[in-house]
């Protein structure tokens, strides 16, 4: 029954929904519940998710329970250093019944595309996933296919200094919405992970703890990702990811045109500038965090809670070589811009 | 199942901060208004000096616009109607903009300019330069508001409103209409600020500028005192307007037409000495010598040499009369107000003693200025009142003052020489014949009878009723016909003063002389004390002579007088008269210090600061004060390109956030720059206990008003609520201490 509600009954209306998800998540992913929000955040906000950590630390694992619970159709690709760019998009074939030549999907015409270990493909595939990720369609043959919706690509990668990898073009990591880290997991969390891998041998049901049930409808789906790009943002806000963005910018001389920062000292970071997708993408994530929280308005916190895992493959330097780098890694370079923007008074008004 | 349904997207939430970036560009039906309104008052304060068919083609393009400003509100109200039915979407109603003023097309509009600027340019040679130029600026004014489409023509509109303005005052500058410009200054400023701000009520614009103005009172002040006024550009133009006050030519009828008058024709400043008596205050302006038997016109100079020559020869006859009799002199300053004539205003006999440039002495110890009076002019004499003058007549004057055309008025001749029968002596001469004028019945009127052909027999025989200029006229003539060099004389008598009277013996005020104070009378020459002026009114009506207008007089003049306050009335009314004297005082001051403030005050000014200097220590202090003042002003200019980034004042709720974290900081806890609201608050958590709960709802409410869309209504309940969580705080903060 097609009912306008409010925003702020839309967002409580799915909170319960909401929180469902995250516990099932939770429960599978122990121990790691920032890193989750985080990552349903992103499903949320409609962008691609890029997970990176050493083997063995859980990303596959995010990434299956985060399609299975959701609903969506879910194929894994194990990205090698000879997968070639058809293998990802499918190519066309001859049938000899019809004269014709017919489509042969690959595993991208999946609602979640899992790209395993994407940084051991070769650059020549992995920007076939550019197209993809950034129109939401992928041209094969000269003919375009539209892909599914909603539509995500989440990915896995090994830190780079592992052996066999090559790094992701700039181009392709700024489309990916959130790069994530899951870290080890603390003792608590570890004995919990041993003790139920230790249950599932007994049960010697492995397979069906993990096969999880939909707990949400496409359209609900929807209709949430829709919702959140209405999450109210005032202006403070605006101003404050633009003020967070233009010190990225200030070795472009965005800055000092535009911005006069109340210290008048920043600190030199030294970063890539943000592009306008970056704060597009870091707007959407926070409005997606507010809608997780309960809130149909963004505050600075939602902007600072997603701004390390938004912006920091955009701004480093070199591809961070820390294992395990998270939020808390002060000296990173998307702390230090958080640390120089004053929260009340973004652009310096006095 | 469908949870949500598509919705139209909420604007961001409006909060106060909503228009900071946003600058509206096209004006509001109202601003338009006002706009409106705004031109015809600036164009009103100038109105006087425009000619008449431009004042009509400005009047014709003010209703022009007026129409379209009225059509325009019917079109834009069939599209408000349009829109509703088009698409439900809210339209709110001030959003309305004013689409395109000026639907005139440009063409008709410029042919309009065209034919303006042409008729203009043809009239330019009798008007003047500074009319024409100052009537092209109004054109254009008014013109310039058929094209509004962009904001700089918005700001130019203003920007010629202002040179209106400021223009208008080259013609006028006393203290009300000082003041009438200031209020339309204040006004245009407002609109000007209007359009910027998102403040929609007049009033508190009014307010903003008047502020703004009041702070650069300061700077304005310094700029006053210290620009150099460059003679060809800092100085009022010379401007070409009605001539008002005496004139060099005088019939018996023209003096009681000045008398309607209630314009201020100069002022007196004796200082601490003791004013004279009103029977002695004889301004005289102008000696008229040459009579045609029609009216009194002055003696044309012989040119500049002789007249210096007569100058000198005229100070040492007049030393020494001073020097033979003991006279005591008096010192005084005389403010004359723009009369756009050269005449100047003395106590017979009186020499310069301040300032001589541009002031010349003429041998009948009357002064002209060089120039047209076109700005207030003081100067400083000192009369010697009682002293005879030109003790000696040259041959050239005698023939002169003793000329008439004869037979112009057969009676009064015979009656003339019946009289230089009868009295051999001189003075027993004039005696009789104000003697006669005091027992026959005349009459002392200011709407005398019209006379045919100005002929003096028929006002001395017949109509018998006159005012000063006939009974002058009338008695120079009998004293020419009976061989006595006589002239007639014209200025002012009299004049009032203001101040406070009580301390006769050196009294604080000036006399204020106004045009109705005019009169005329006659200066006879006797041999062995020189010119001797007779008054002939004093045979008539006395007390004009002593004290002024009598009542009856005061009556009659009002009734002639078109002013809704007339003379009269006002001198009847004893607070109406009392407030009057007051701004007279006030204007006298504004005169003298503001107006008079020329180049040599100026001089005069640093000489008494820094002490008596060269003239290049004067162009040094000049230049600085120029470079500082130029400098402020750059340093102002680049202060408003900061202020643009920073105008946006903190909400009384912000503040109260604000003033928390000052007082805890004042503890030890401060927030980092880079922290949230909410990060902040735990913190204090962590590291007050005690404060927390107050300072958590304080950060609460902060984050709600900030970042939550919320009605007027919620955001002002917040924000109380938020005061009182401010004082929660500090009571607990007192508290802990």
């Amino acid at each position: 029954m097609p009912q306008a509600l409010p925003l702020v009954d839309k967002v409580q209306a799915s909170q319960q929904l909401i929180t469902a998800i995250l516990d099932r998540i939770e429960t599978v992913v122990l121990g790691k519940p920032n890193e989750c929000r985080l990552a349903l955040a992103c499903l949320l906000a409609q962008g691609h998710l890029l997970i990176e950590d050493l083997p063995g630390m859980g990303k596959t694992t995010l990434a299956h329970v985060l399609a299975t619970t959701l609903g969506l159709s879910y194929q894994r690709t194990q990205f090698t250093n000879d997968l070639l760019p058809a293998d990802v998009v499918g190519f066309s074939i001859f049938d000899k019944e019809t004269n014709r030549f017919a489509l042969h999907q690959g595993p991208i015409f999946n609602q979640v595309v899992l790209a395993d270990e994407i940084n051991r493909a070769s650059p020549k595939t992995q920007s076939a996933l550019l197209e993809a990720m950034a129109e939401q369609q992928v041209s094969i043959d000269g003919i375009t296919h539209e892909l599914p919706s909603p539509f995500f690509v989440i990915a896995t990668q090994n830190p780079l200094f592992h052996a066999g990898t090559y790094p992701l073009p700039e181009s392709q990591l700024d489309r990916f919405m959130m790069r994530l880290s899951l870290g080890f997991p603390d003792l608590k969390a570890e004995r919990e992970i041993l003790l139920s891998t230790a249950q599932h041998t007994n049960e010697s049901s492995h397979k069906g703890n993990t096969d999880f049930t939909a707990m949400i409808e496409q359209e609900e789906l929807i209709a949430i990702q829709e919702a959140v790009t209405q999450v109210n943002v005032s202006n403070d806000v605006l101003d404050y990811i633009i003020a967070l963005s233009q010190v990225s910018r200030r070795a472009y001389g965005g800055l000092d045109n535009v911005v006069k920062l109340p210290q008048g000292n920043i600190p030199d970071i030294n970063c890539r500038p943000l592009s306008p997708r970056a704060s597009k993408a870091l707007l959407q994530a926070a409005k997606a965090m507010a809608f997780i929280d309960n809130r149909d308005y963004v505050m600075p916190d939602d902007v600072q809670a997603v701004f390390y895992v938004v912006c920091q493959h955009r701004l480093e330097m070199q591809p961070n070589q820390q294992i395990g780098a998270s939020k808390f890694d002060v000296s990173s370079v998307a702390n230090q811009i958080l640390n120089c923007v004053d929260v009340l008074n973004p652009l310096g008004y006095s | 199942m469908n949870l949500f349904t598509k919705q139209t997207t909420r604007a961001p939430s409006n909060h106060l901060e909503n228009s900071k970036h946003k600058i509206n560009v096209s004006l509001t039906r109202k601003n338009a208004w006002l706009l409106w309104l705004c031109q015809c008052l600036n164009i009103a304060v100038i109105a006087l000096e425009l000619s008449s068919w431009m004042l009509a083609i400005i009047s014709l393009s003010l209703v022009w616009q007026a129409l379209l400003l009225h059509q325009n509100r019917d079109r834009s109200k069939t599209k408000q109607q349009n829109s509703y039915v088009v698409n439900s979407k809210q339209h709110s109603s001030d959003k309305i903009k004013k689409q395109q003023v000026g639907q005139v097309s440009p063409i008709l509009l410029g042919m309009f300019a065209v034919l303006g600027c042409l008729a203009l340019a043809v009239t330019a040679k009798e008007v003047g330069i500074l009319t024409t130029m100052v009537q092209l600026l109004c054109f254009s004014y008014v013109l310039k508001a058929f094209e509004i489409k962009a904001r700089s023509d918005f700001y130019q509109l203003i920007l010629l409103g202002l040179f209106v303005l400021s223009s208008s005052l080259i013609f006028r500058q006393d203290l009300a209409f000082s003041f009438i410009v200031l209020s339309l200054l204040v006004i245009n400023l407002a609109i000007l600020l209007q359009y910027f701000s998102s403040e929609s009520a007049l009033v508190t614009n009014i307010k903003v500028v008047m502020l703004l103005l009041g702070q650069s009172i300061l700077l304005a002040s310094i700029l006053f005192l210290v620009f150099p006024r460059l003679s060809p550009f800092w100085q009022v133009p010379k401007a070409k307007s009605n001539e008002t006050g005496l004139s060099d030519t005088v019939k018996p009828g023209d003096i009681a037409n000045l008398t309607r008058s209630t314009k201020l024709a100069f002022r007196a400043d004796f200082g601490q000495q003791k004013v004279p008596e009103y029977s002695q205050l004889y301004w005289r302006a102008v000696v008229l010598e040459n009579y045609d038997g029609r009216q009194w016109s002055k003696q044309k100079s012989d040119g500049i040499k002789t007249t210096n020559k007569i100058d000198s020869l005229a100070k040492k006859s007049l030393i020494f009369d001073a020097g033979t009799t003991g006279v005591n002199p008096l010192n005084y300053q005389v403010v004359v107000e723009p009369s756009f004539q050269k005449y100047l205003f003395a106590l017979a006999p009186a020499v310069v003693t301040g300032d001589k440039s541009g002031i010349h002495a003429e041998s009948d110890f009357t002064f002209i200025s060089s120039r047209n009076i076109s700005q207030a002019k003081s100067y400083q004499l000192t009369s010697y009142l009682t002293a005879p003058f030109s003790l000696e007549l040259t041959q050239k004057s005698k023939q002169v003052n003793l000329k008439y055309p004869k037979g112009s008025n057969p009676r009064l001749e015979s009656f003339a020489q019946q009289l230089q029968h009868d009295y051999v002596d001189v003075q027993a001469r004039a005696q009789a014949v104000l003697m006669f004028i005091n027992k026959e019945n005349y009459e002392y009127t200011l709407q005398p009878p019209l006379l045919e052909n100005n002929s003096l027999d028929q006002f001395f025989f017949e109509t018998k009723s006159g005012f000063c200029a006939h009974y002058a006229s009338a008695f120079t003539f009998l004293m020419r016909a009976s061989g006595i060099p006589a002239r007639m004389v014209t200025g002012y008598l009299g004049g009032e003063f203001n101040g406070d009277t009580a301390q006769e013996a050196n009294p604080e005020g000036h006399m204020s002389i106004y045009q109705y104070d005019a009169h005329a009378w006659s200066e006879i020459w006797v041999v062995g004390r020189g010119w001797l002026r007779i008054d002939p009114t004093s045979a008539v009506d006395l007390e004009r002579i002593n004290s002024g207008w009598s009542s009856e007089l005061l009556q009659e003049q009002s009734a002639l007088n078109d002013d809704l306050l007339s003379l009269y009335q006002l001198k009847n009314t004893a607070w109406l008269n009392a407030l009057r004297l007051q701004f007279d005082a006030l204007d006298y001051q504004w005169t003298r210090w503001v107006i008079g403030f020329t180049t040599k005050q100026q001089y005069n000014l640093f000489n008494d600061l820094f002490g008596k200097m060269a003239a290049w220590k004067l162009a040094t202090i000049i230049a600085v004060s120029l470079i500082v003042s130029i400098t402020m002003l750059m340093l102002f200019l680049h202060l408003i390109n900061r202020v643009k980034q920073k105008k946006i004042p903190l909400a009384k709720w912000q503040i109260f956030y604000h003033k928390a974290l000052t007082q805890l900081a004042k503890q030890g806890i401060e927030k980092p720059t880079g922290m949230t609201v909410n990060d902040f608050a735990k913190q204090v958590r962590e590291q007050s206990p005690e404060l927390a709960i107050a300072f958590t709802r304080l950060s609460t409410s902060y984050n709600r008003l900030c970042y939550q869309t919320l009605t007027i209504n919620e955001q002002a309940k917040i924000a109380l609520t938020m005061q009182q969580q401010y004082q929660q705080l500090l009571h607990t903060l007192k508290q802990q201490q």
